[in-house]
């Protein structure tokens, strides 16, 4: 479903690659998360897919990213906006409207979809969502996990089949951002989204995606199911990030010669590999 | 040196906190936590004199804060935002560090010996831009232009929230070795793992009450309160608790590692058990 | 001042208003504040945009703007007050300063006007959403849509950078800065440097903004793009048929 090839971008005004030689393929449906540290290039592979680069941020651009066989590169913004959908991490400055219903409107109107077709699309993704009784209300007194199902409704209105969400929980306490990716993973289960997340909560990550993505430095260093990734204790440690503690755990027991089956990647599974360890 | 008497603040008609009452010595590291709306940050607000409490009392080295300007306070405490975008505001590394140095001192001499050491022990360029530095490299700056003038206590809101986590690491590194020199640390902080990781004391906040005040390991344990204030504990305490009986001094990976390997069942080595 | 141009959620005859005709009778209340040389006429203008306000259920917020707006005028007064010599002399002051009866007489006059000139827009612009004035202004008024989504962003954007501010205040008081000196002259000394950090963060939440907006098709946006209706209603003419009035009564007075 996106195909990205030997993508290399470099921004005007920088003197290196802020990604660099990047190959992923994401088939439909997948629900990704994209970790790494900060400028190891998350947000510029984001922008290369929902196609704010090259479209609105210039630079040197190599390789291609394609959506459904349509490289971004040929289409205007607008366009793959109706198949990408994309939430940001500044959950105020990306609101136009003042209260949930004109915001989730905003994006129908501008593409023009027919009135008698606007009500149910409005219903539909404040449902979805599970925020419908937020539909008169202000904007900015709403709680900023709110807010951020807010974002989501009004992108979800434009029916895209692929969202991407650049560290929605940055600005959120943890309950939230559990909130946040139960309703990723909701979207991603009963509607098929496919979801694209880039997040610094590794815990969050492990717990609820299906494939992860390590970047460093501009470069794809790992990418496959959580399970496999987490497995490379070394190199996550040397991109920078934290393995979720019971994956270090699990992963400290294999070495102190404990036979397991696998990386516990969540507290559940790590608890049931101790029971089984312990009892019969 | 910090001590809160039977404290209540109201903000726009509403009660936000009600008759807390604690005691923190010099040299402490002090986590505040609570879901969102408990009341944290009204109350690290409260003790460097932003907000002055509504009843009660809250003095800082026997200074109340109702009495004191928050320009002296300002010389006892440093008081390091979420957001550094907020405290940063002149052109260069090295005339950020020398203006918050020359609020609180007057001595030329001194500011400038303080400056040096601070860049030095920063590793800053002085002439970068702050404005083209990364967010957690602006995030060490602010807490390098507040740490410079040497405040006996630190307040931190949020500290790491943003920040990637070696980023994260490396302020929580300079804050405690600041802590280990005999600062004292108050931090507000949803990261539960860096609350393990750091702080020996936790007040749990919840509803604007003080719900629970303990020592780091002796919160994690305490699944009432856990529970009444909303509070995922971290993932190894957490397992602790699951597992109940023998996992009680738990708390890191290793410490989890040795107690379950003392448990395990002999099948389940792959060599022989005097290998370990 | 907290909370000023917010959006105030309600369901009141105002609320319900066009929002071109809430434009309209807060501009023709401000020109009837000016207009008129008297007094009372002025003083019970400002009484109507806090009967207003009581309607619209933001009568607290009118209050308090009412309060922002005497702080500020008390500036203007004083100057005002010194500088007009006519008249007969009420006191002489050190420095060969006099106040007299014409100067306290136009010093009232002005800061009555300037505060019942203010009230009506703020009031009006809390109770509108911002999202339909500015269809509107492409709905009725032809503007085109970039124009009144810049107009509406910016009103929008108040609030924000207002709490942006407050915030950079804090951060600024917490590390030594006298933001609670009494000196105005002082603190306004203090804040102005502060609008560097401001502008860097506007810029990019503006960018943000933009980029956020054009995600979402806003430059395919034509005149018919806008769903909601706007109509004029009985109750729109009544309004300002009644501020109209106003206006024959100021030329009066």
């Amino acid at each position: 479903m996106i195909t990205i090839e030997g993508l290399t971008f470099q921004y005007k005004n920088s003197n290196r690659n802020a990604v660099e030689d990047v190959h992923l393929s994401i088939r439909g449906g997948d629900f990704l998360g994209i970790i790494g540290e900060s400028g190891a290039g998350k947000t510029t592979l984001i922008r290369a897919i929902n196609g704010i680069i090259p479209h609105h941020l210039p630079g040197d651009y190599y390789g291609s990213v394609q959506i459904d066989g349509e490289d971004t590169f040929d289409v205007t913004p607008s366009a793959i906006s109706l198949k990408v959908g994309t939430v940001f991490q500044d959950i105020d400055s990306q609101m136009i409207a003042s209260v949930v219903e004109d915001e989730i409107l905003f994006g129908l109107e501008n593409y023009s979809i027919p009135r008698d077709e606007i009500e149910a699309r409005l219903s539909g993704a404040l449902d979805a969502v599970g925020i419908s009784q937020l539909r008169y209300r202000n904007i900015s007194h709403l709680s900023g996990g709110q807010k951020q199902k807010v974002a989501i409704a009004a992108i979800i209105a434009l029916r895209p089949k692929i969202l991407l969400l650049d560290e929605p929980t940055s600005e959120l306490d943890p309950q939230s951002s559990l909130a946040i990716f139960r309703l990723l993973k909701e979207l991603n289960e009963k509607h098929g989204l496919t979801i694209i997340v880039v997040e610094q909560k590794i815990m969050l990550l492990s717990e609820f995606v299906k494939e992860l993505a390590v970047m460093k430095g501009g470069r794809l260093l790992l990418h496959g199911s959580v399970r496999n990734v987490l497995k490379n204790t070394e190199q996550i440690g040397k991109s920078g990030i934290n393995c979720p503690r019971v994956a270090t755990l699990s992963n400290r027991l294999t070495e102190l010669g404990v036979k397991l089956d696998g990386v516990c990647v969540t507290l559940d599974e790590a608890c049931s590999m101790a029971r089984r360890l312990m009892y019969d | 040196m910090i001590n809160v008497e039977n404290v209540s603040f109201t903000y726009q008609q509403e009660c936000t906190l009600k008759g807390i009452t604690f005691h923190i010595d010099r040299g402490e590291f002090v986590a505040l936590i609570g879901s969102n709306g408990a009341g944290k940050s009204t109350l690290s607000k409260l003790l460097n004199g932003l907000l002055k409490p509504a009843s009660g009392t809250v003095t800082i080295n026997g200074m109340d804060t109702r009495k004191t300007k928050s320009s002296t306070l300002a010389r006892h405490i440093g008081f390091l935002f979420q957001n550094p975008d907020r405290q940063i505001c002149k052109n260069t590394v090295a005339d950020e560090i020398r203006f918050g140095l020359e609020l609180v001192i007057n001595d030329k001499a001194l500011v400038q010996q303080r400056l040096d050491s601070t860049l030095q022990r920063f590793g800053f360029n002085p002439d970068s831009n702050p404005f083209q530095l990364s967010r957690g490299e602006r995030q060490r700056l602010a807490l390098a232009s507040i740490i410079a003038a040497e405040p006996e206590i630190l307040i931190l809101d949020e500290p790491t929230t943003g920040l990637d986590y070696s980023e994260c690491t490396q302020i929580m590194n300079t804050i405690n070795e600041l802590n280990s020199k005999g600062v004292t640390v108050v931090m507000v902080c949803h990261d539960m793992e860096v609350v393990l990781d750091y702080a020996r004391r936790i007040l749990v906040l919840s509803d604007g009450r003080l719900l629970a005040d303990g020592s780091t390991k002796e919160i994690f344990r305490a699944e009432e309160v856990l529970h009444k204030a909303s509070i995922l504990p971290p993932q190894i305490p957490q397992l602790a608790l699951r597992l109940g009986q023998g996992f009680e001094n738990a708390f890191t990976v290793e410490e989890m590692a040795h107690s379950l390997v003392a448990r395990t069942r002999p099948q389940f080595f792959e060599v022989k058990e005097d290998a370990i | 001042m907290k909370g000023f141009l917010d959006y105030a959620l309600g369901d009141t005859f105002f609320h319900h208003l066009n929002p071109l005709i809430k434009l309209l009778i807060s501009l023709l209340i401000s020109i009837a504040a000016f207009i008129s040389g008297s007094h009372l006429f002025i003083a019970a203008l400002i009484a109507l945009n806090l009967v207003m306000a009581a309607r619209a259920g933001i009568f607290q917020r009118g209050v308090m703007l009412l309060a922002g707006l005497l702080k500020f005028s008390a500036f203007i007064f004083i100057l005002q007050l010194l500088l007009v010599r006519r008249g007969n002399p009420l006191l002489h002051l050190p420095l060969n300063l006099v106040i007299t009866d014409a100067g306290l007489s136009s010093a009232f006059l002005i800061v009555l006007r300037l505060i019942a000139g203010t009230m009506p827009l703020a009031i009006m612009l809390s109770i509108t959403q911002m999202s339909d004035l500015s269809n509107v202004l492409v709905l009725k008024c032809k503007v085109p849509y970039k124009y009144a989504f810049a107009l509406t962003t910016a009103i929008r954007f108040i609030p924000i950078f207002a709490g942006e501010m407050a915030g950079i205040i804090e951060a600024q008081t917490s590390r030594g800065v006298e933001m609670d000196t009494k000196n105005l002259f002082k603190k306004v000394g203090l804040i102005l440097p502060l609008c560097v950090p401001l502008l860097i963060t506007s810029v990019k939440k503006i960018e943000d903004s933009a980029i956020s907006a054009e995600i979402r098709g806003f430059h395919l946006r034509t005149g018919q793009s806008c769903y909601k209706r706007y109509m004029v209603t009985a109750g729109d003419m009544a309004v300002l048929a009644f501020s109209a009035m106003l206006i024959a009564l100021a030329c009066i007075f």
